[in-house]
């Protein structure tokens, strides 16, 4: 955001947008409850959901026990912990359950529910059977897409309603899954970290391609969504963009890739890799649920 | 049942800003909260520029986004055609307020509650009485309601909200150039309905398909 | 939801009278346990908008109630040193100290002069009521004339051009298209119907009416926006310049298509009065009147001859009388219109000159000359064009010969008070059904009307200037101005001292609810003027004027708290229905207590005026005004009543058995009769459209001038009697660094600056593109370097300068920037309004050649240059 001139301060009241509020909805306005003060919980919420669920993917593939608990609980605890702070009546959040026929939101805490059940008995009973690893592994992926597609049902808002949204999200949540899946590997030594690198080379890229085609389909997709990807490489959110999601999320990680590339993995390069795309894909968040703004009303 | 509806007649409207500051009595708004905004733009290049000033609103629309966002069922649609909020069920997750294309909602809360019109010398009679006539609940989203107390209560008295002011939303019978039309879309007699055919009016943003209940004629 | 009701023990709605503008628009306020917490319109009443409409200011005007800002207590200033910036050091005082010490001053000065006191009041009601009291309650003190006021509220932006060309033409303040019967309206920097201006609820419901129905609307101002906006046709026009436009137009209507209401003309103008070669009229040596001469008897009459036959009025032709060569002045003026081309017109005014035909032909064709209609059972002539101007245009220091070419246009068509044309406000109003008072209109000297009610200054019959003059605002040589505008000039003292009026320099100042130093023009210049005087100002909180130079600040009443009965009823010739409606007049009834000590400043006056000692006076003048007879009701010496007591024995006056009735429901109705609204052929009068006292003002004029030296740059041609073209100040002093015109205009969420202290109409002037904005032309900002949200300065020829912030807009003249009248306020005592907007008066320079040398109206416009922060 521009820094405020004296005059406009005394003047006008704050909007917490560069717009001044006699140019709200008459130029393309950016979403704020949903991002802004409190919203940011939100983007922490969607955030630790996915790679919690992310990670629990992953480890279902390799059975992986460490991972499925872990998974689960940032998913369900820090996920959901958070989710329940950015509401203004937490004490209400069971209600939230009662509109699956139309509300999305209402149709993820469905599914968060379904999860933690299901996945608290698969982790309590060691259950892999083939039938339950389908259920989980569908459960896992909804979940992972859950909050981008809460967002990307809300089609007054064009930059979430683009049709990479959902594609982009379950490879961030499969693509950080698997980094910190891999990372897990590292720490404790099991080889597998070694071999699982070949697919963090491939996700790496495909990440990186979900988000250039998010970038491209967006920005064709609306006036008003072109206004979004416009703010993102030329405005105010360039920043987050060029420094977060191109350098700290792609850039960097694939030196540290490329330096990992003859099969010398090492668990600090790969710590300092997930350090990264936390970051990065945490700033890939940002800038879309910043950068989403509403047509102009007249 | 009704459908209740409205149609603003922009040409008449001169931008006097009645309907928004009406509004905020009626309801006892907090600061910078509005059930009612004129949005006042330009289009064309000098020196044929048009001046555009649309009064905009909560659509009260067929299909609303909102109510099909919300959660939890505290955003509904009544009978009536009014999309009311329960605050008592709203558990203030904004999803509703997220889908308005029209952004005619506003999340309450602490600030908002705290406010003073006059920032610093604590809270006027006027504030302090609107607390008790006409609370809001913290953490839940509002908007306007049609002024659905006015329409119910007159209803009960054998009113017709449209015709009779006591039964009329506050902005319409605010409007002292009488720029907006209240009444019955179901109605085809009605003369919304009337206006609506005869004058071709327009919905904002219809490629949304929410089916506004607000028409704007020129 | 549902309401709480068992909390609540009383839930009422009160009727009164809007006080946040002059329109005083019928309003009810709903007080829920004794707090107001609401306001609407008054549906039963057409005083105001549709229905029970009110506009968003008049909504918003219950914070003037709850501001905490409001005074609670009369105000000492402890500081001695006066100016901006400078902390009074106020102290609370008891009512009975500032009261004995006010008349005190006042007795002391006025055993020495009166004319050293100076009165002001405002144009709206935030504070006021009874308008027009003030006049002649400074008659009490012995102050003759309107000399000693100075003018508050709207200005000398406001209307001294337009309000004397009301009163000689229409005998009435301001004029409005008749929107329910016109089909072709012109407005000219008016924003009548579209939310400003005198009954502006009026206007705008009756306007959305006649919009709906079809009316063609073309609107020339610098910007469209409130009136340029919702036009059929905007068309922008240079500040200043409409004289030009309006000139093209009286000549395409006269010498190219030559279709004139002949008739109209004939019998209903000054157009048939014989001049001889000088310009002045040749007059009857008895009876002193003007000549005219009769076509049928082939003879010279008097022009009020019984004889003659409106037809039978010569126009034109060369006569001679007493061997004095003569001829009708209307020849002049066909004459003198030919040299204003459509292309002389553009070149002047920036407007195509296809335009300018487009609108004149529109003009002629709509005009339905010869037309009738009936209505009501009678037949009136049917002209359904309206040209209408206000303070936009007028406030220009060619100011008279603006408005006097833009009603030629009516008159050569016969527009004037007459069904679909241009209409005055009501010029007389009969009495209420059993009621006593009532005010009608008289014919005056030369068969121009003279008004029923004038505020300040009847504009007819005139008075050449003479000298020396007698008071501050030396209104004896600037005899048109409604009010003068000396006291604001900058060679103030070279002229007073001229003029012979070193003697009465003003040593106090008694005012109501102004702001008079930051709301006319220069801020230093005001400042000088005034700060050595003993200022004691009403208000409801401290203002910008108080602040700088005010030494006893008295709380008053807001219009809500106040019982005041006198509010409307001498109202009707400014903001009543001009149109076919029912008569209506409303009382101020009190809505919620006097907050703190604050009390109504009628009262005040009335307690003033005791301990002066012209209480008796007062009263004398009062049962004159109101030509009470009955001795029952007289105001009697010696009585001393509140302003209520007095409201009783007037309200019987004036409403006879009705009057409980009347103050109970707080509104009265009648029925107006359509000749009462379509007066000008049912009166013998004529509008001196001619204005051949002018003649005669230049001579006198000159020769004081030439007596006493004075040497002071008066455009003295614009003593003239046809209106003509002279370019304003601003646009002389435009040149390559000085390249813009700066121009301001009335927001309709705005009146002056007290409502900037509104907190719910500063919400919604935030959500305004233009309220708080400096506006520009879009390319004009382009080729500037300036975008949406710039810091930028504009500042004067004279090094005044302003900064504001840039709002770019398509619809302004790209050689003009806008500001919205009188922001960037700074007074301690309403931290709401504290830096919004831009303030534009302070960059009006003040030398006495920014004014109309006629009317004493401030040119309006002004050179600027402007740069970034």
């Amino acid at each position: 955001m521009k820094k405020r001139n004296e005059l406009e301060k005394i003047m006008f009241h704050p909007t917490g947008t560069d717009l001044k509020p006699y140019e709200w909805m008459i130029s393309a306005t950016p979403q704020q409850e949903w991002i802004d003060k409190k919203g940011i919980f939100l983007l922490l919420a969607f955030f630790f959901t996915e790679i919690g669920a992310g990670l629990y993917f992953i480890s279902l593939f390799y059975q992986y026990r460490t991972g499925l608990i872990l998974g689960w609980l940032i998913s369900l605890i820090l996920g959901g912990g958070v989710h329940v702070l950015y509401l203004g009546n937490p004490f209400r959040a069971w209600r939230m359950l009662m509109k699956p026929q139309t509300s999305e939101l209402s149709r993820g805490m469905w599914i968060i529910g379904i999860f933690a059940v299901a996945g608290f008995v698969q982790i309590v009973t060691s259950n892999f059977g083939p039938v339950f690893n389908v259920i989980m592994g569908i459960l896992s992926l909804l979940i992972i897409s859950h909050g981008f597609m809460t967002m990307n049902v809300i089609r007054a808002l064009a930059a979430w309603s683009s049709t990479m949204v959902i594609p982009l999200s379950i490879i961030s949540g499969v693509w950080i899954g698997c980094q910190m899946f891999q990372f897990m590997l590292a720490v404790s030594g099991n080889q597998m970290a070694q071999s699982f690198e070949i697919w963090s080379q491939i996700l790496l890229i495909v990440y990186f391609v979900c988000v250039l085609l998010y970038i491209w389909g967006t920005y064709h997709a609306s006036e008003t969504a072109e206004k979004s990807i416009s703010l993102m490489l030329k405005g105010d959110l360039a920043k987050y963009f060029y420094g977060g999601v191109v350098l700290i999320g792609f850039m960097l990680p694939l030196l540290i890739t490329l330096k990992m590339w003859d099969g010398d993995i090492n668990a600090g390069l790969i710590f300092l890799r997930l350090a990264l795309i936390f970051a990065g894909d945490i700033a890939m968040r940002y800038i879309i649920m910043k950068s989403a703004m509403y047509q102009p009303l007249i | 049942m009704a459908r209740w509806g409205m149609v603003i007649d922009v040409k008449r409207c001169i931008a006097c800003w009645s309907c928004t500051i009406s509004c905020k009595e009626e309801h006892f708004l907090p600061p910078n909260v509005f059930w009612n905004r004129v949005l006042i733009g330009e289009a064309g290049k000098f020196p044929t520029s048009r001046k555009l000033i649309y009064p905009v609103l909560c659509n009260h629309c067929a299909d609303a986004a909102c109510v099909d966002a919300c959660p939890t069922g505290a955003t509904y649609k009544r009978e009536d055609g009014i999309v009311a909020v329960d605050y008592d069920k709203c558990v203030g997750c904004r999803a509703c307020l997220i889908s308005c294309p029209y952004q005619q909602r506003t999340y309450y809360d602490e600030e908002k509650k705290n406010a003073e019109y006059f920032p610093g010398q604590g809270k006027t009679e006027y504030e302090k009485i609107g607390e008790k006539l006409y609370p809001f609940t913290c953490g839940t989203v509002m908007k306007c309601n049609f002024c659905t107390e006015r329409i119910e209560e007159g209803l009960e008295k054998g009113l017709t909200p449209g015709t009779d002011d006591e039964a009329s939303p506050a902005c319409v019978i605010a409007c002292p150039v009488g720029a907006r039309i209240f009444g019955d879309l179901d109605d085809s007699e009605s003369e919304i309905s009337r206006l609506i055919m005869e004058k071709n009016g327009k919905q904002l943003h219809p490629e949304f398909g929410t089916e506004p209940a607000v028409y704007y004629i020129d | 939801m549902t309401y709480k009701t068992d909390e609540i023990w009383e839930d009422k709605w009160v009727n009164t009278t809007c006080g946040v503008c002059y329109c005083g628009c019928a309003c009810r306020v709903r007080v829920v346990n004794g707090v107001p917490v609401k306001i609407e319109g008054i549906k039963e009443s057409t005083m105001g908008g549709t229905g029970a409409g009110l506009c968003g200011k008049g909504v918003a005007g219950l914070m003037y109630y709850h501001d905490p800002n409001r005074i609670k207590k009369p105000l000492r200033r402890t500081n001695p040193e006066k100016g901006f910036g400078v902390d009074p050091k106020w102290k609370e005082i008891e009512w009975d100290e500032a009261l004995e010490e006010i008349s005190t001053r006042m007795k002391k000065i006025m055993e020495d002069n009166p004319n050293k006191i100076l009165f002001t009041n405002q144009t709206m009601r935030a504070s006021d009521g009874p308008h027009n009291h003030l006049y002649f309650y400074a008659k009490a003190f012995g102050i003759p004339n309107n000399g000693n006021f100075i003018i508050g509220g709207g200005s000398l932006h406001c209307g001294n051009a337009a309000h004397m060309l009301g009163g000689l033409i229409h005998g009435a303040w301001s004029i409005a298209p008749d929107w329910r019967y016109t089909k072709y309206v012109l407005k000219w920097g008016s924003s009548k119907g579209t939310g400003s201006g005198h009954s502006a609820l009026i206007n705008a419901r009756l306007r959305a009416d006649g919009i709906r129905r079809g009316i063609k609307e073309i609107v020339f101002d610098p910007m469209g926006n409130f009136a340029g906006g919702k036009a059929t046709q905007w068309v922008a026009i240079l500040p200043g310049t409409d004289t030009a436009v309006g000139l093209a137009i009286a000549n395409y209507i006269l010498n190219t298509r030559g279709e004139i209401d002949e008739l109209y003309l004939r019998a209903k103008t000054n157009f048939v009065y014989l001049i001889r070669e000088d310009g002045t009229f040749i007059r009857d040596k008895e009876t002193d009147k003007p000549l005219v001469f009769d076509e049928k008897a082939k003879t010279i009459k008097v022009f009020d001859d019984p004889s003659i036959a409106f037809e039978d009025f010569a126009l034109e032709g060369d006569y001679e009388h007493n061997g004095e060569k003569c001829r009708p002045c209307f020849m002049a003026l066909k004459e003198h219109l030919k040299q204003f081309t459509p292309e002389w017109a553009s070149k002047i005014s920036t407007v195509p000159v296809a335009t300018i035909l487009e609108i004149a032909k529109g003009w002629v064709d709509n005009a339905q000359i010869g037309s009738t209609i009936t209505i009501e059972g009678q037949t009136f002539p049917y002209r359904p064009v309206s040209s209408v101007t206000f303070r936009g245009s007028q406030g220009h220091s060619n100011g008279i010969h603006q408005v006097a070419s833009i009603d030629l246009i009516s008159q050569l068509v016969g527009a004037e008070d007459v069904p679909g044309g241009t209409m005055g406000w009501p010029s007389r109003r009969p009495k209420y059904p059993g009621g006593q008072y009532e005010r009608m209109p008289k014919v005056g000297k030369d068969g121009v009307i003279v008004p029923s009610v004038f505020y300040s200054h009847d504009p007819w019959p005139v008075h050449p200037p003479t000298y020396p003059c007698t008071n501050s605002g030396c209104v004896e040589f600037w005899s048109h101005s409604t009010l003068s505008h000396i006291p604001y000039v900058k060679e103030k003292n070279y002229i007073q001292e001229k003029f012979g009026v070193e003697k009465v320099q003003p040593e106090m100042i008694f005012g109501i609810a102004v702001n008079f130093l930051i709301s006319q023009s220069d801020w230093d210049v005001a400042l000088d003027n005034f700060k050595d005087c003993f200022v004691v100002l009403m208000d409801i909180w401290v203002n910008e004027t108080d602040q700088a130079i005010g030494d006893i600040i008295l709380p008053d009443t807001s219009y809500l708290e106040k019982d005041t009965w006198s509010s409307e009823i001498d109202s009707f010739f400014f903001s009543g229905s001009p149109s076919y409606e029912d008569w209506y007049v409303h009382l101020q009834k009190p809505v919620a207590k006097p907050v703190g000590e604050s009390r109504d400043f009628m009262n005040v006056y009335l307690d003033v005026a005791n301990r002066v000692g012209v209480l008796d006076k007062y009263h004398e003048l009062l049962n004159e005004y109101y030509s009470i007879t009955d001795e029952k009701l007289k105001l009697k010496p010696g009585e001393v009543l509140t302003w209520k007591e007095i409201g009783e024995r007037i309200l019987t006056w004036v409403y006879g058995n009705d009057k409980e009735k009347i103050q109970e429901q707080g509104f009265a109705t009648w029925h107006k009769e359509i000749e009462d609204v379509y007066w000008r052929w049912n009166m013998p009068t004529r509008c001196p459209v001619y204005m051949e006292f002018l003649i005669h003002d230049r001579r006198a004029a000159e020769k004081i001038m030439k007596d006493t030296g004075f040497e002071l740059e008066m455009e003295m041609d614009q003593y003239g009697p046809l209106p003509n073209w002279f370019w304003p100040t601003s646009h002389k002093e435009l040149d390559n660094e000085f390249d813009l015109l700066a121009f301001s205009y009335r927001d309709i969420l705005h009146t002056n600056n007290s409502t900037f202290q509104n907190p719910l109409i500063d919400e919604v002037s935030q959500m305004s593109p233009y309220t708080f904005t400096i506006t520009l032309n879009k390319g004009l900002a382009d080729e500037k370097g300036f975008k949406d949200g710039d810091i930028i300065w504009m500042e004067n020829k004279y090094g005044t300068k302003e900064n504001g912030i840039v709002k770019t807009m398509e619809a302004q003249h790209p050689k003009v920037l806008g500001v919205c009248g009188q922001g960037g306020l700074w007074a301690d005592g309403r931290p709401i309004a504290k830096g919004k907007g831009s303030n534009f008066c302070k960059l009006l320079p003040s030398y006495l050649r920014h004014y109309d040398p006629i009317t004493g109206n401030i040119e309006t416009s002004v050179a600027v240059k402007i740069y970034k922060d």
